[in-house]
């Protein structure tokens, strides 16, 4: 019944390579500068705190598509070559998805005492130390759920590298598809591997969520 | 950097400046229709979903878990290439060739996707309303039914209006996903406006303004009914 | 060695310290207590530069904390700092908890860190404690831990932040005790608590804050049996039921 499915699989896998590679990209770049956001949106230095709320209201407001498709444009100006697709889209994602990571790694900075903060400030440590070794850190586990959560949207959203023509899994589809016209089978294959990684995370977090609110320890 | 002449004109130079006003036009209407779907449904579900009977939570949870889980683009491109595969050899043809087809199977698939959502923040709304309130109400003499429909569901729909703002800002965003289908809206347009002039750089940045200025408008609208309908005493923020 | 000239502060159009004037010498215990809300917490943050000040002056070993061109990095690791609700990093074990700034802003080596910390913990009474989370802990050990990640950076002064008002009864007197110990081996304290009996104990001069204003000072005995102020008699007869 997939039999189309079937002579394509090392070609359609491939695709879905592309969009792994792609979303371990923009996890690790999403992740690390979403914490430097989220470290910006509690700052009380002016200069700081609003250039990054300006940052993360602007982007919020707008399809992550049309971003995709602007730093395409943006991109060979600023370089003066022709952009590769997919580091034009690990680009897209980094800037992106760093918005949504800042704002669950502001609220799970919020809910450290600012005692916690003076005890370790008065053993002598810097800002950047305490942010580096306090902060963050608890930050993130408290926020865990939260982070795959989006870390399986940012996921899912890797097929919209598809515009810029990027060889991911859903193009490969289509190409497929315009050869093959068993849509039915191809579609559906798509959205199966899709929706079977995707539960198996949401899975994850919520044993997660369930682990943090029996343990309490955080 | 230099050597790119910015040509900022191409905003509001006809034809292009009219294309992207069509394009917001279409960005509304899409958004706007799909998300009466997604609300309708998504209650449905919701309230299927925070059901004490477990084969509606089921059905529910079902529903969610498979829209929540795949990429609309993925969801959209499926109802769309292989959708009219569906209905059987003979009736494929007739639908494939309805003018506008991709409109309506962009407005629909939407609606479904955002559903999905709109179904998580209802269960979360009922999930807030204490026991006690039900327990009140029932002890009144009325039905489930009754209940549900005069006390829970008013109730609940107060309490999520924040969380439903930001779906409904994100349809609005979902929707420049149909580009890729051929839907005529904003992100679209630029598109188009760079195959023409090759300034995809001023129009993608004229687009992402026009979304910017739709966004605040929705967060206006969606804060004047949370006024009007606010309960009072209720701390929300 | 803290010298704290005519210190005033305000919070918005609320002033919270009023004029105050001390100066603890190098060895000293100064015990301060009040009523809540009296500015006792805000003038210690104020000492170790985790607050700032508006009017008035305040000089550690003759370095004023409203210079610019003070390093209050380098200051804090002069003044170690005990908290109310104990503040251990709860992702860190009690060792790491402990040696994370001896090796971060001290860049000593692993070794060197936790052999330190081991004595920490012998000192305090918990070395066996040395590899469990905070969370593990009661309140008292927790509080040891505490004392004992504030004095790995050899501190030439101590300050507490009401130590044992989150403690339960029975751990109290084990808190009190490490605090004894240090007292006797020479170090400058500077404690904000309601613990009379410690203050009796141990302390060299006792402040009675109340408003933002230094009300009272007097040197032990003296305070506890000829209070001058109407308002001190007050605060001691609630106290010392």
């Amino acid at each position: 019944m997939f039999d189309a499915v079937f002579t394509n699989l090392p070609y359609l896998l491939g695709g879905f390579l592309t969009n792994v590679q792609l979303a371990a990209f923009a996890l690790a770049g999403g992740l690390f500068l979403g914490a430097l956001v989220g470290l910006g949106r509690i700052s009380k230095r002016p200069w700081v705190y609003h250039p990054v709320t300006l940052y993360v209201n602007f982007l919020r407001n707008i399809p992550l598509i049309l971003v995709i498709f602007w730093v395409y444009f943006v991109m060979p100006i600023l370089t003066g070559r022709s952009m590769d697709p997919f580091i034009s889209a690990a680009v897209s994602f980094v800037v992106f998805e760093a918005t949504y990571f800042g704002e669950i790694f502001r609220a799970g900075f919020q809910t450290i005492s600012r005692d916690l903060v003076s005890a370790a400030y008065s053993t002598g440590l810097t800002y950047r130390q305490t942010a580096a070794h306090i902060l963050v850190p608890i930050a993130f586990r408290r926020m865990l759920p939260s982070l795959i959560t989006q870390s399986i949207i940012t996921f899912q959203d890797t097929s919209l590298a598809y515009v810029i023509g990027l060889q991911e899994m859903v193009r490969r589809t289509t190409i497929v598809d315009s050869i093959e016209v068993r849509s039915i089978q191809l579609y559906s294959f798509v959205a199966i591997l899709f929706f079977v990684i995707c539960f198996i995370g949401s899975r994850i977090s919520l044993h997660y969520e369930e682990k943090s609110r029996k343990a309490k320890v955080l | 950097m230099l050597a790119y002449k910015f040509d900022w004109g191409v905003l509001w130079r006809q034809p292009y400046g009219e294309w992207l006003l069509q394009g917001l036009w279409m960005t509304i209407q899409v958004g706007a229709l799909a998300w009466v779907i997604a609300f309708i449904l998504g209650l449905l579900f919701g309230t299927l979903r925070a059901s004490t009977w477990w084969p509606l939570r089921f059905i529910g949870a079902l529903y969610v878990e498979v829209f929540r889980n795949i990429p609309f683009l993925v969801q959209l491109f499926f109802w769309f290439y292989a959708g009219p595969m569906l209905f059987g050899k003979t009736l494929q043809f007739k639908i494939n060739s309805i003018s506008g087809l991709h409109y309506y199977v962009a407005v629909v698939a939407l609606g479904l996707y955002t559903a999905s959502r709109v179904a998580e923040h209802v269960r979360a709304g009922f999930a807030s309303i204490g026991h006690g309130q039900y327990d009140a109400v029932l002890s009144t003499g009325m039905t489930h039914l009754q209940m549900y429909w005069y006390v829970i569901v008013p109730h609940a729909l107060r309490l999520i209006i924040p969380p439903l703002t930001t779906e409904f800002l994100t349809i609005f965003k979902n929707s420049a996903v149909a580009m890729t289908i051929g839907v005529a809206e904003t992100t679209f347009m630029s598109y188009k406006i760079d195959e023409q002039t090759f300034h995809g750089l001023e129009a993608t940045t004229g687009a992402m303004a026009i979304y910017l200025v739709l966004g605040m408008t929705v967060v206006k609208l969606m804060n004047l009914i949370e006024t009007k309908y606010r309960i009072p005493g209720l701390v929300t923020r | 060695m803290i010298e704290i000239k005519n210190v005033s502060k305000w919070f918005g159009d609320f002033q919270v310290l009023v004029d105050i004037d001390e100066v603890v010498e190098r060895g000293q215990k100064v015990v301060i207590c009040g009523p809540s809300g009296s500015g006792k917490s805000t003038l210690l943050r104020c000492v170790n530069g985790l607050e700032p000040y508006q009017k008035g002056e305040i000089l550690v070993d003759g370095v004023s904390l409203s210079d610019p061109k003070t390093n209050l990095y380098k200051l804090r690791e002069k003044i170690g700092m005990v908290f109310q609700r104990f503040e251990l990093y709860p992702h860190l074990t009690v060792m790491r908890n402990i040696t994370l700034a001896p090796m971060k802003v001290r860049k000593q080596s692993r070794p060197a860190a936790e052999k330190k910390a081991m004595a920490l913990l012998e000192r305090v009474g918990i070395p066996d404690k040395a590899a469990a989370y905070p969370a593990n802990l009661s309140g008292g050990q927790q509080q040891r831990v505490a004392i004992a990640r504030a004095l790995a950076m050899e501190p030439d002064c101590m300050m507490f932040d009401e130590p044992t008002s989150a403690l339960d009864p029975e751990m109290i007197q084990e808190v009190l005790e490490v605090m004894i110990g240090l007292a006797k081996d020479g170090m400058t304290m500077l404690v904000v608590t309601h613990e009379m009996g410690f203050a009796r104990e141990v302390a060299d001069e006792i402040i009675f804050m109340d408003a933002g204003r230094i009300v009272e000072r007097g040197s032990g005995d003296e305070f506890f049996k000829n209070p001058k102020s109407q308002r001190t008699k007050d605060f001691l007869g609630q106290i010392l039921k």
